[in-house]
């Protein structure tokens, strides 16, 4: 291909000379117009809010427009404890940890097990797939679906997830998965895709696999309302104290705190060697 | 929800992986070597090959030859804008103005990168049209056909191709510089540029638009043998030189400096003030 001598034009484009939004409102103070007097969240002042609400009521808010019913608010707060510690052997979790113990900087803990929580697998990617594939499918009977979805071949090895949001951990069905969503759907507020969810788990169990802590978070938050979109940053959110708290907790320790691998369990394979 | 029987599960899969590390790439042997794909990295590579051909050994398990090297350098630099319009360089302004450290914000400047509409998250679908696109011309088909096939929202506006038009503007002047240095370099191009460049003579002549880095640049890497994957990890870094300029400009300056706003400085079109209502509890 030779210079094609490119010509660059600006496009005819009218970009919005202020940013817009439906969400907050920042009310100047008199005397400075860079500082806010008053903040309103969809309309309501912050400060009442907080003297008034739970943080799972104004979290709900922040996302939908209006506050949560009584039954909503119980079930996302449900969620939430449910979600709050991926645990220490999560890698988002020991990406955090990982990070303390070798003192990478206080503030950068939360980032940095936020970003591993983000992934395709059990994370915040797969949240935001599996809302799609409720969206998609809950006018469907889950047997059904179930059956189309188990004759896409499977990985040689690890595990399996025939559907975002569902399938095998470790080589077997995570028993917690399952009961936080029995736990949800005894809830008021649990809705259609929980309920399905537990159709296609039942299905899915004859063959080693079933909820997955994705699914279960999509499942709630679809019946909550949320958007797909704002469902894998909420996940991440949910899980952000725990990732947090194990960080800090290996933070002022010696690195020898966690394991380095010897050279007899650190395996290079002869062709990377010399 | 019915009871299943209790099996016990197969995890020798993970077994033989618990508390131990398998690596292809390479390792440290304390007191003997740093072993990077069959080479010892500080004998045979520190000093002897360039970081572009390092990167791509590290990536994509191939040391490539240094004028392709010389070539992905040059790519590199033709994404280090330093101007803070530009979405992920403003992120590194942002994090620069609020006294971020450097690692954090140009992490979260190539964090922002990773878009659907430009820098390296835009390249694995650039990457899969274009190789795609060749395995269709196998089958005869032509640039208009391959075009038609690709998501238009209305039949007046322009089909939705990976690698084709950008943002702001129309045309990319990046290519006639890569162009430039791939020749300089003796870089060789095959049949998926050349494809390339017959859909953008169709897309010019049609829509008015053409190729963008992106298109160019995932025809050259398929014509060399990358993958899609290979690609995007390849450029995950790809705009990290134009972030440094925007967060060290910002971070020089007093905090909260970089492109102040007042409160009237956002379009507020939400509800209207209201009372909170008492909390009810299930």
């Amino acid at each position: 291909m030779s210079a094609n001598s490119q010509q660059v034009r600006k496009r005819d484009m009218t970009f919005a000379s202020r940013t817009q939004t439906r969400i907050w409102q920042e009310i100047p103070s008199e005397e400075n117009p860079y500082l806010a007097g008053q903040c309103r969240c969809h309309g309501y002042d912050i400060l009442e809010l907080a003297q008034k609400r739970s943080f799972a009521d104004v979290l709900f808010l922040l996302f939908q427009g209006e506050l949560p019913s009584p039954e909503q608010a119980k079930m996302l707060e449900t969620l939430l404890i449910a979600l709050i510690n991926p645990g220490p052997r999560h890698p988002a979790t020991r990406a955090a940890m990982n990070a303390a113990v070798s003192k990478t900087h206080i503030q950068h803990l939360l980032p940095i097990g936020l970003a591993v929580m983000g992934g395709a697998h059990l994370g915040g990617a797969e949240v935001l797939a599996s809302m799609r594939f409720l969206d998609a499918n809950l006018a469907r009977q889950p047997v059904e679906v179930a059956a189309e979805c188990l004759v896409a071949p499977q990985p040689a090895e690890g595990d399996f997830h025939p559907v975002p949001g569902f399938g095998s951990r470790f080589g077997g069905v995570d028993p917690l998965p399952g009961q936080t969503a029995a736990l949800l759907v005894s809830l008021s507020a649990s809705g259609r895709a929980l309920a399905w969810g537990q159709g296609f788990a039942e299905a899915l169990a004859p063959h080693g696999m079933g909820w997955l802590t994705s699914g279960v978070a999509a499942a709630a938050l679809h019946d909550l309302g949320f958007s797909p979109w704002a469902g894998g940053g909420l996940f991440q959110l949910a899980c952000a104290p725990g990732i947090l708290a194990h960080g800090l907790e290996l933070a002022d320790k010696p690195i020898t705190a966690m394991p380095f691998l010897d050279e007899e369990h650190y395996v290079i394979a002869a062709e990377a060697r010399k | 929800m019915l009871s299943q029987p209790k099996r016990e599960n197969n995890t020798s899969f993970w077994n033989e992986r618990r508390g131990r590390m398998f690596s292809r790439k390479g390792g440290w042997i304390i007191g003997e070597a740093v072993y990077n794909h069959g080479y010892s990295m500080l004998d045979e590579l520190a000093g002897h090959v360039s970081f572009f051909q390092v990167l791509s050994l590290n990536t994509v398990g191939r040391l490539v030859e240094r004028r392709f090297a010389d070539w992905l350098e040059a790519l590199f630099i033709c994404l280090s804008w330093p101007d803070s319009r530009v979405w992920c360089n403003q992120t590194g302004s942002l994090a620069g103005t609020m006294q971020v450290s450097p690692v954090a914000g140009v992490c979260a400047g190539i964090l922002s990168s990773d878009s659907r509409m430009y820098g390296p998250g835009c390249m694995t679908a650039a990457c899969d049209f274009i190789i795609n696109a060749l395995r269709q011309t196998g089958c005869g088909s032509s640039a208009e056909e391959i075009v038609g096939l690709c998501s238009m929202a209305s039949p007046d506006t322009p089909p939705k191709v990976a690698g084709y038009a950008r943002p702001v503007a129309t045309g990319d002047e990046r290519i006639d510089a890569m162009v430039r240095v791939g020749e300089m370099l003796g870089v060789t191009t095959g049949k998926h540029l050349v494809l390339a460049g017959e859909i953008e003579k169709f897309m010019k002549a049609r829509w008015g638009e053409t190729m963008n880095l992106a298109g160019y640049s995932a025809a050259v890497f398929a014509d060399h043998g990358f993958s899609s994957q290979e690609t995007y990890r390849l450029l995950s870094c790809w705009v990290n030189s134009g972030i440094h300029a925007c967060y060290a400009e910002a971070a020089d300056q007093p905090p909260e400096s970089f492109f102040p706003l007042h409160c009237e400085d956002i379009d507020y079109q939400g509800k209207a003030a209201r009372p909170v209502p008492a909390c009810e509890r299930s």
